[in-house]
């Protein structure tokens, strides 16, 4: 199947991220029991790899404990009671109000059209509902909450599972209107469809480009959407958990997420501006924390003329990820530009190199950039691979792991940094804002931004034989001048969006 | 509430339950019978080494002072019986006869190259934390730095060995919850135990809810109390009834599905049927010591994440979910599923590989936490606990550091066998039926990757393995030296006291007699 037609898909378990804001539209459960009872999702870099996920006895008897849990508190108040079960039972064994309350959940919950045989299947629970039992405290809603409780245990709940029907190209997959509706809302919301969403699948207008664009136009909109791109840009770059005081990572979460929304959402236009924005978002503690002027108002865009700071990577979001041993880390930072921004693969280290211990230098020198002296020894084997990363990480080292300005290793006068830096084979920059010019201009960033929200989006990396299609994705990007927003409506709108090909084992 | 199970209770419960003849007999009173008890096997893991970079066994650094004693390094201490307690041991106090230690245990590795294919057999890949996995749980040489097991682990086997005999064919704990360090997730650091022929599609998940783990043991048991039972007997039948709609869907969403899906519908469908299996089966009971441990409750909260370094970046509050909590739950837990023979299988990984658990709750809690010892010299350690080996706490590093950290541990260690020796069990105690295993990560020497530093952390020589119990003839009580043999040979011997009658585990043949 050619890949620029349709592109191969497998079932999806929802991660812990998707599960939790699930039961919290579906169930107005807001415990976010996934984080406390499932084990932690592995990020590479994104939480959604489908293709390393694997069931076990600890997911299954986890999975069945949150079930019983969050079922038994959705029907313990009131409130939600209510909201689940649209109608009043008339008696414990109330078969039809039974039925109202299954045809109003299991779409929702399976995120499909359902059948009376799917319904029937679940109308045994209410012979718990009407048995005799001077033990229990039995009535109508226990036989809701074990309906509710094997909704959760569904696979059909917990995964993505695509069928699509055979269209008339052989291998390839025609998505129905429910499918293309669970892609959108857990691509753009990183949660199940609304109700408007699920209308426009039954009404069959998913499966029109014009009709997905409509819809994604209007789910860019809804808050969810700004936090479902804070989530991807901060997996991406590695910033998603910090090391920094929760105030201060708090503020470096609104100035990066301002200008995120900003150059995406709020003033579509080139993407390329959250690498070379000339002002950024801070409020006085933050602008203080930078030497930053204060904004007016206690928090607003602020210039950066005058620094060496443009876009992204200005922010302390960007410069505290990937340090290490208490500072920043020229080589970490080298393969986070490396392997985050240019998209390309370093090397591991050969294995008698200790990863684990900072680089000593020739006689424990004292200064940070000579003790990489081994690093840059042509004559030594090292050089080979770190003149891939530490000339970059060296560019940057005027910004310290919190992203404020220093002319100095930390405590160490003597110790002045030049900050020039080089991206072998591309050029030379001493600052962020030059760095970021230097990936724009060559072409970096905008392709690997492609790629990166690709490997997002269909919860896996690309194979070597997708590639071709990612280069097509990227000039499109290109040609429509950089708007992501655009760039996102434009995919969403796409044919193959609403298509799958089978995985080839 | 602790619910005793009688034989009233547990006959109460068959209705509507098939019940396989063979449990029916562990009711007659035990003078009916022969006297034989399961054996069982646990091992313990700890993702630390034995000492830390460039400090000989006898050299520490306390608040910011050089220190030079010995009696700290874990088997310092003459070889045989009346073995002293160093640092690390202190929790074993009044244990020494239950239990082991041999020291001077080493994995091979090929000093002179580097390259994967020249790992020599039941050897280590020369990157410490990722090959060290797979020869010392698995007696598989590594030829990568994944830190997957290339074969079976010792556990496992045991859990085969047992098969079809109790409603668990094997628990698979862990204590750290999360990675903690910045950006980056676990990767293969957090799985001690694989089933048969080892790599990714055989790692076994272990589960890090103490809360689950709990709800799922021991909910099954019937109470013994009329209304309770009425009570369980109905959330039993509500459960299956849920589980078996769920498994009714079974073929008609995996025929529908490509093969890839196939596969992994397969196997969580395959899981479902396990627990629903597992509803159906009671516990089997064979002793009066058998009962329903207290409710743990929630599990504690999930700390948040550090830059993995030393002291100065592993801030209170971050890299530390209570782990000393959670070892001890999941402690109580495999003791009562021994005793209870739940399982005659448990693995507990009370900090994973390459652990970044924040060292300072444990360093200022050791002797405070009940059954942990705070040594004579000592001093707050900051950083995680990757990093003490590494000496990331510029005032406190060294030997006494790391050996506070490991004998904490250690205690969950003693808190499990103490446990198993106090618990009655024919004429002698579960413990007496059961070998128990304590490793931890790495020993201290020569370094694994560059092979020419001495005193390194990341280090496969050196290494000490505790075995516990009286299980198939192990006669405990010594300190005994390993003559530089491999550390599963250790493991073979307390396999082989839980039932093994082979003699090698992977590429590793042969015993250590203890």
């Amino acid at each position: 199947m050619d890949p620029i037609l349709a592109v191969e898909s497998g079932a999806r378990r929802l991660s812990q991220a998707e599960l939790d804001n699930t039961l919290r539209d579906l169930l107005g459960e807001d415990t976010a029991p996934a984080s406390r009872l499932l084990n932690e999702d592995e990020f590479r870099p994104f939480d959604n790899d489908y293709t390393i996920q694997q069931a076990s006895d600890a997911l299954i008897t986890s999975l069945e404990a949150m079930a019983e849990e969050v079922a038994a508190r959705a029907v313990g108040d009131a409130d939600r009671r209510a909201a689940l079960v649209p109608c009043s039972p008339t008696d414990p064994g109330d078969a039809q109000c039974f039925r109202e309350f299954l045809n109003s959940l299991l779409p929702r919950a399976l995120r499909r059209s359902v059948t009376t045989e799917d319904v029937d299947s679940y109308m045994p629970f209410l012979d718990f509902a009407t048995e005799d039992n001077p033990a229990v405290e039995n009535d109508f809603y226990t036989a809701v909450k074990l309906a509710v409780s094997a909704t959760i245990q569904d696979p059909e709940f917990l995964y993505r599972i695509e069928h699509g029907t055979p269209g008339s190209t052989p291998g390839l997959l025609e998505l129905d209107g429910y499918e293309i509706a669970s892609r959108m809302s857990y691509l753009l919301w990183t949660t199940m469809p609304d109700d408007t969403l699920f209308a426009a699948a039954e009404a069959g207008t998913l499966t029109t480009p014009e009709g997905r664009h409509a819809e994604a136009t209007r789910m860019l909109e809804d808050p969810r959407a700004r936090l479902q791109l804070h989530r991807f840009h901060a997996m991406w770059l590695g910033y998603r958990s910090i090391p920094h005081t929760a105030e201060l990572v708090d503020a470096f979460n609104r100035e990066t997420s301002a200008l995120i929304d900003r150059v995406i959402l709020d003033e579509p236009g080139s993407y390329l501006r959250l690498f070379t924005m000339d002002e950024t978002f801070v409020d006085d503690a933050l602008a203080d924390h930078y030497g930053l002027p204060r904004p007016t108002g206690g928090e607003g865009w602020v210039s950066y003329e005058g620094t060496g700071r443009a876009g992204i990577l200005g922010h302390g979001s960007l410069l505290a990820a990937f340090s290490k041993f208490e500072d920043t880390s020229p080589t970490q930072r080298g393969i986070l530009v490396r392997t985050r921004l240019m998209c390309e693969d370093v090397p591991r280290p050969p294995p008698e190199v200790d990863v684990d211990q900072p680089p000593q230098g020739a006689m424990n020198a004292v200064c940070k950039y000579d003790r990489y002296a081994e690093h840059r020894d042509q004559s030594s084997s090292c050089a080979g691979c770190h003149s891939l990363t530490d000339p970059i990480g060296f560019g940057l080292e005027n910004y310290d792991n919190a992203g404020r300005y220093r002319e100095y290793d930390d405590g160490l006068p003597e110790c002045i940094i030049e900050g020039k830096g080089e991206i072998v084979g591309v050029g030379e920059f001493s600052s962020p804002a030059e760095l970021s010019q230097l990936l724009v201009d060559n072409e970096y960033v905008d392709a690997c931004a492609v790629r990166q929200f690709m490997t997002f989006a269909w919860g896996r990396p690309p194979t070597t034989y997708e590639a071709e299609l990612l280069t097509e994705m990227t000039d499109s990007f290109r040609g429509d001048a950089h708007d992501f927003k655009a760039f996102m409506l434009a995919f969403i709108a796409s044919d193959r969006f609403a298509r799958r090909a089978q995985e080839r084992l | 509430m602790a619910a005793k199970i009688n034989r009233r209770a547990v006959l109460r419960g068959i209705a509507g339950v098939t019940v396989a003849l063979p449990w029916l007999e562990c009711m007659i009173p035990a003078r009916g019978r022969a006297q034989t008890f399961p054996t069982r096997y646990a091992i313990l893991f700890a993702g630390q080494a034995l000492g830390t970079d460039n400090y000989a066994q006898n050299s520490s650094r306390i608040g910011g002072q050089n220190v030079t004693e010995g009696g700290h390094f874990i088997a310092d201490t003459s070889y045989g019986r009346g073995y002293a307690l160093t640092t690390p041991l202190m929790p074993l106090q009044g244990m020494e006869n239950d239990l082991s230690m041999v020291s001077n245990l080493a994995i091979p590795f090929n000093a002179s190259s580097s390259d994967g294919s020249a790992v020599p057999t039941g050897g280590a890949y020369r990157d410490f934390h990722g090959g060290g996995s797979s020869p010392l749980l698995s007696g598989t040489r590594s030829t990568s730095a994944s830190f997957t097991c290339n074969g079976i682990t010792s556990d496992q086997v045991i859990a085969d060995l047992n098969d079809g005999q109790t409603t668990f064919k094997s628990l698979v704990f862990r204590s750290q919850p999360s990675f903690y360090v910045s950006g980056y997730s676990f990767s293969g650091r957090q799985y001690i135990s694989y089933g048969a022929g080892g790599g990714n599609g055989a790692r076994i998940e272990a589960q890090a809810s103490p809360q689950v783990a709990y709800r799922s043991l021991f909910q099954g048991f019937v109470p013994d109390d009329d209304d309770d039972a009425a009570r369980f007997d109905f959330e039993m039948r509500s459960r299956r009834s849920v589980l078996d709609l769920v498994l009714e869907k079974r073929a008609k969403l995996v025929n529908n599905v490509g093969r890839a899906d196939e596969e992994r519908l397969e196997r969580h469908f395959d899981e479902i049927r396990e627990l629903e299996n597992r509803i159906g089966a009671l516990p089997p009971v064979t002793s009066g010591q058998c009962f329903v441990p207290p409710d743990p409750g929630a599990d504690p909260s999930i700390g948040g994440d550090h830059d993995g370094g030393g002291t100065g970046s592993v801030t209170p509050g971050s890299g530390y979910s209570d782990e000393h909590t959670r070892s001890r739950i999941f402690a109580d837990l495999i003791h009562m599923a021994f005793v209870c023979d739940l399982t005659r299988s448990a693995s507990l990984q009370i900090t994973v590989f390459q652990s970044h658990m924040n060292a300072r709750p444990i360093a200022d809690g050791l002797g405070t936490l009940p059954g942990t010892f705070r040594p004579a010299r000592w001093a707050s350690v900051g950083g995680d606990l990757h990093e003490v080996g590494h000496n990331g706490d510029p005032n406190n590093r060294g030997q006494i550091p790391s050996s506070g950290l490991l004998g904490w541990h250690i205690s969950h260690y003693a808190y499990l066998i103490d446990k198993l020796r106090n618990t009655p069990e024919g004429g002698g105690s579960v413990l007496d039926n059961s070998a128990i295993v304590f490793t931890p990560e790495a020993g201290h020497g020569l370094q694994l990757n560059d092979a020419s530093s001495q005193n390194q952390t990341h280090s496969v020589e050196n290494m000490v393995i505790l075995v516990a119990g009286r299980a198939g003839g192990l006669n405990p009580g010594a300190h005994i030296d390993g003559s530089r043999q491999h550390p599963v040979r250790v493991l073979v011997r307390a396999m082989q006291a839980a039932g093994y009658n082979g003699n090698s585990l992977g590429d590793v043949s042969g015993t250590i007699d203890l």
